[in-house]
């Protein structure tokens, strides 16, 4: 029998409740200084790359058996699909020039004008690899990290649309607040007249909202926001929702706009982090 | 099962192991082990439709321990345990941390009364302090700054107090304790 497992003869520890307190003082005050300044985020660091390889190994056999499943798909399937993705292709190589042309006319359009050429963008492709199971906030993680070039605060986008934003990096992977959590919010533009307003997440799945709209906004059901550019985060042009309905005050002296997310947002496993290129 | 009980009510500590203790005691290589193992296991890939309903099996094992081996798993295990929780949640560090500290001081407390109920009636017990626990984080982060709360999680402290008889019946297979039919057919 270890020492450890026996009860002492004389007891010369202090009493459980001084423990407790002391271990209640100690969690608060880790609390506060966590909340309140960013002083943690190395212990926060440190502990996510000790985890992050066994989480790994954790989750390989689930990854192994989901592709064990696509092993065995029908031969007809893969011709169709390949089919469907070679047309797929053919057309989007023709948007592609289409895309250039307009690029290489921006440009100089930009140097008539005298204004700076827009940046650049340099795509980060990135897989979510997980949920996390927070009561607070919407997140994922995508496993792209600082290894990879990531930086916090830059977009992360789907091939349709706006998802969210890189809110923090580790080594190897990295944590994206979705644009349905209630604290992120995108500056964006009505697409048909170019109004500028604000679209938050409002804590729900599937849908955002435009908290503080003007009664006499011309913005109608069926409109779709892109972003504006303006915040100097997210790139301009980007998709991002479409409006559902139009909510008319009733306490208060703004009205509200649902609207529903173009991206899918934290349903597809593929996403991409938008990178400001480097110029050389 | 009488021996312990005199023991214990006449209100001095045993000088030697008796009973169950004396049969297999717990080594802090097993506690270290089994909290390991549960805590992995909360991280695996579960669907994220049912994330709130998921258990807190780390919980679970603490307070196992906390029962079974108070002086290798307390509050400096709780304590530890919580953090590692809210560094891989991405929570504000602490969180859990407090919450498990509350929810071992309560068991510590009540280990004694629970040792003469049938594993049933602890899950009863500790039904409550697995909710307390999911309330204690959910306000804690309502009062340090987070503005929206999922209340939907608390369903979680049920999931957890439900597994209480089936968690105790694998961990006492799993640590070699001695079986206690007599406890679970309430003789």
């Amino acid at each position: 029998m270890s020492p450890a497992t026996q009860a002492p003869l004389f007891v010369r520890e202090m009493g459980l409740t001084t423990r407790f307190g002391l271990y209640l003082l100690v969690c608060l005050i880790l609390m506060a200084v966590d909340s309140r300044y960013s002083a943690m985020s190395v212990v926060r660091t440190g502990i996510n790359a000790v985890v992050h390889p066994a989480q790994q190994v954790l989750v390989w056999p689930f990854e192994f058996l989901a592709d064990a499943g696509g092993f065995f798909t029908v031969h007809n399937d893969l011709v169709r699909e390949r089919d469907r993705l070679l047309q797929e292709r053919g057309q989007l190589r023709a948007r592609l020039q289409e895309y250039q042309a307009l690029k290489s006319e921006n440009e100089r359009l930009h140097t008539l004008a005298g204004l700076p050429p827009a940046p650049g963008l340099h795509r980060v492709q990135a897989e979510i690899i997980r949920a996390d199971q927070d009561p607070f906030t919407r997140k994922v993680i995508v496993n792209r990290g600082s290894l990879h070039g990531v930086v916090a605060g830059r977009p992360v986008i789907d091939e349709l649309g706006l998802i969210g934003q890189v809110t923090q990096v580790f080594p190897a992977s990295s944590e994206v607040t979705l644009l349905t959590d209630h604290n992120q919010s995108a500056p964006v533009q009505a697409m048909r007249n170019g109004m500028r307003i604000l679209v938050s997440g409002m804590g729900s799945d599937s849908l955002l909202e435009v908290r503080y709209l003007d009664l006499h906004a011309d913005l109608k059901p069926g409109d779709i926001l892109l972003t504006s550019g303006l915040d100097g985060i997210y790139p301009a042009g980007i998709p991002v929702a479409r409006v559902l309905q139009i909510e008319l005050p009733r306490h208060n002296p703004f009205a509200r706009a649902i609207c529903q997310p173009l991206g899918g947002v934290g349903q597809h496993r593929h996403v991409v982090i938008l990178m400001p290129e480097k110029r050389a | 099962m009488n021996g312990i009980g005199k023991s214990m009510s006449n209100g001095s500590k045993p000088l030697i192991p008796q009973g169950e203790e004396l049969a297999r005691p717990p080594t802090r290589l097993m506690v270290l082990i089994s909290l390991v193992a549960a805590f992995m296991l909360t991280l695996l890939p579960w669907p994220k439709a049912a994330l709130w309903l998921v258990p807190d099996l780390g919980l679970l094992v603490l307070v196992y321990w906390n029962i079974h081996a108070p002086r290798l798993a307390a509050l400096g295990v709780a304590f530890a345990l919580g953090l590692a929780m809210d560094a891989t949640h991405g929570l504000l560090l602490g969180l859990h941390a407090l919450s498990y500290c509350v929810v071992t001081f309560l068991v510590l407390m009540l280990r004694r009364r629970l040792a003469f109920f049938t594993l049933k009636g602890q899950a009863a017990h500790l039904a409550p302090l697995f909710l307390l626990q999911e309330a204690l984080v959910l306000l804690l982060g309502l009062a340090y700054g987070h503005s929206q709360v999922d209340w939907r999680y608390l369903a979680a402290g049920i999931v957890t107090a439900a597994l209480w008889v089936p968690a105790c019946l694998v961990l006492d297979r799993l640590t070699g304790r001695p079986a206690r039919l007599d406890r679970v057919t309430g003789g």
